[in-house]
């Protein structure tokens, strides 16, 4: 391969990612004019558990990155008995997540790193969730957590697949909300190959399904000055 | 100078007797985890068994001090896969030029301002003379740069303090005290051994450091002999102590689970009066609470037995030597039981029963062939550096992932407190701190000859 030939190429691909880049920001910008926003803030929880043929294992995270977005005039608030501004159930809301997966913490030395190369983590960094239903489960009492089923896209080692998973919202102090869930998953479904010890002479073996669950929390975002 | 003679003596013992035996793997399942590779059952046909490393990403390191205690750290990073050594720093040409195979692709400065200002150095390593850490550690850390300063981490408690402090102030970065023993697994195995009650009620310790070297090192002027010399001289040194005592006190200390109230000291120069104003021979003792005491011998004229500490219980006494360690029981103690299938070693006319991490009935019947060898065979300076380097990405990482996730500054020593537990063993900042008091004012207590009290807000940041 020339020179020139490379340069080219690195430069077609540096233009689609420049376009790339800039087709989302309009969009970012275009849907925050008539939507209000919730971002992520400080404690929240992601935990990954599992089995293997010694002892269970989780691996533990304290980041979940992303923003929460509902139409202009929904109020989330889990005291009141209506849900304000939704019909039939249906909340038009715009969710993306972020896990990184750099981010998740095993009790065993070793261990993450192993996982972080399970995963792929060096070209697939992130654990992503894009939202694509939100529906209200039946009536809400007042006081008692908002509950939601979901539908969405998970994105695990580059693989996407859909996914169902129940969501409740609570109150959480200052204002914040606590976006809560849990979801069985097969690391197979996703390309992820169950690690196991290379001591353990076959023996010892993890199981292929872990169950993530999350704590989200987030608030209001601060108006744009 | 001999390359392989070891300048502080912490580490002679690890190349030459402990690299036998023990597998990586081994070291990693007595570590509680375990090396991984993904399970051929569920991979599909033809798909070749995946395996993996249990290190984590490279960090880009930079040497400022290239003496023979740099080059030892250089040669100990050279065989790390995730330490590129990008940049040396040393203000004497000739230092440099003899370090430079340990790390042939670094980028070379006489000034280590301009080894900060390189963007490639992610983290610094200052192994300059203890009396110059400050500036070169401040420096580093106001460059954004993560930091492991050698141990004493100055000479002076005032520079001590003012390093601590600013380790503190840059929640950002990883600090690490060069208290490389600290970050020695079969040191952190033991501890839990001991506090678990295998020695009864602790009694008194002591510990000792024995070797005949001059410690006077040879230069091609009297201006060169005098700076390579910085030891000998008490105006740029924390003495015996201050230099080789500080790791076996903070061991000691560490051990102990608690601090000292006071220290006294005996010593002078009783075979090197070469002009030097250091004592060559001393001794020293730390009281500690509910009447168990400390003693420690430390001398550059006579090597005989070496150096070791000791724990002395009503039920057993531990001798700690290198990266071996024997519990040595009373007649009246209880029988634990595993004790009958491990090693045992005749020491003068006492039996040693030999502690190793992995000494259970399963191992020993296991791995005959291997039991006897130490569980943890590299040098407690590995470690060390195998801890500074994967802390100093996760600091990196964490830092930035949770900036990105509406994470806010105040926050962040709560949220990296909560992540501790993914760290590799290492003295921080409070550890460095408190272990350069303590070895300093045990220096002041042997010039003096007197006892010192140690109050609390010594010990204060």
């Amino acid at each position: 391969m020339s020179f020139t030939n490379t340069t080219s190429s690195f430069g077609a691909r540096f233009l689609t990612l420049a376009a790339l880049a800039g087709g989302l920001g309009f969009a970012v910008e275009s849907g925050a004019a008539d939507a209000v926003r919730y971002t992520t803030k400080f404690g929240s929880k992601v935990s990954i558990a599992g089995t293997s043929s010694i002892h269970a294992w989780t691996m533990d995270g304290q980041i979940i990155q992303g923003f929460f977005e509902v139409p202009a005039g929904v109020v989330l608030d889990p005291a009141q008995a209506n849900l304000a501004g939704v019909t039939d159930g249906k909340l038009n809301a715009k969710v993306e997540t972020m896990i990184p997966v750099r981010s998740l913490k095993s009790t065993h030395s070793g261990m993450d790193e192993v996982m972080q190369q399970a995963m792929n983590a060096e070209t697939h960094p992130k654990i992503q969730f894009s939202l694509t239903e939100m529906v209200l489960k039946g009536p809400h009492a007042a006081g008692t957590p908002l509950q939601f089923d979901t539908k969405g896209d998970l994105v695990v080692n580059g693989i996407t697949n859909k996914i169902s998973i129940p969501v409740s919202i609570e109150a959480a102090d200052k204002g914040k909300l606590k976006v809560v869930g849990m979801v069985p998953l097969k690391m197979t479904d996703f390309k992820v190959k169950p690690p196991a010890p290379a001591v353990g002479l076959g023996l010892i073996t993890t199981g292929d399904e872990v169950k993530i669950s999350f704590e989200w929390l987030i608030a209001l975002a601060a108006p744009a000055k | 100078m001999n390359p392989n003679e070891v300048e502080n003596g912490q580490i002679d013992w690890t190349r030459r007797e402990f690299l036998r035996g023990a597998s990586f793997g081994t070291l990693m399942m007595l570590m509680g985890g375990v090396p991984l590779e993904a399970q051929q059952t569920n991979a599909p046909a033809g798909d070749a068994p995946t395996t993996y490393h249990t290190y984590g990403p490279p960090v880009s390191l930079g040497l400022v001090g290239c003496g023979a205690w740099g080059k030892e750290i250089l040669q100990t990073l050279a065989l790390l896969p995730n330490a590129p050594v990008v940049a040396i720093c040393d203000t004497y040409p000739a230092a440099l030029r003899k370090v430079k195979d340990a790390a042939p692709k670094a980028e070379t400065f006489d000034d280590y301002k301009k080894l900060l200002a390189s963007p490639k150095v992610e983290a610094v390593i200052v192994a300059t003379p203890s009396h110059l850490h400050r500036e070169v550690v401040e420096a580093a850390l106001a460059a954004g740069k993560h930091v492991y300063c050698e141990a004493p981490l100055a000479s002076t408690h005032e520079d001590a303090l003012e390093i601590a402090r600013a380790a503190k102030a840059a929640v950002k970065l990883n600090f690490q005290s060069g208290l490389q023993v600290r970050s020695d697994p079969q040191k952190h195995w033991l501890v839990k051994f001991i506090r678990g009650g295998a020695v009864g009620k602790t009694v008194m310790a002591r510990s000792q450091w024995h070797k005949k070297t001059s410690w006077r090192r040879p230069a091609a002027n009297p201006e060169r002999e005098a700076a390579l010399n910085w030891r000998l001289n008490s105006k740029t040194s924390g003495g015996l102590l201050g230099e080789i005592g500080i790791h076996q006190l903070d061991l000691m200390r560490w051990y102990l689970n608690g601090r000292p109230t006071s220290v006294a000291g005996f010593g002078g120069i009783v075979n090197y009066a070469d002009g030097r104003d250091v004592a060559d021979t001393l001794q020293t003792v730390l009281e500690f609470a509910n009447g168990v005491n400390l003693s420690f011998d430390c001398t550059l004229a006579s090597s005989f037995d070496s150096d070791y500490d000791m724990i002395y219980g009503t039920d057993s006494s531990v001798m700690m030597r290198g990266n071996k360690a024997w519990m040595f029981k009373e007649n009246d103690a209880p029988l634990v039981g595993w004790e009958v299938y491990a090693r045992k070693d005749l020491f003068y006319n006492e039996t040693g029963i030999a502690l190793v991490a992995d000494a259970s009935k399963q191992k020993a019947m296991l791995n005959k062939a291997t039991a006897a060898e130490a569980s943890f065979a590299e040098s407690p300076l590995h470690y060390a550096l195998v801890s500074f380097v994967k802390n100093s990405h996760l600091t990196a990482t964490q830092v930035e992932d949770f900036m990105s996730s509406g994470g806010e500054l105040a926050d962040l020593p709560t949220f990296l407190a909560k992540e501790a537990g993914s760290r590799g063993p290492a003295a921080g900042y409070q550890e460095g701190f408190e272990a350069t008091a303590l070895a300093l004012k045990a220096n002041e207590a042997v010039i003096k000859g007197q006892k010192i009290n140690l109050p609390k807000d010594l010990f204060q940041i």
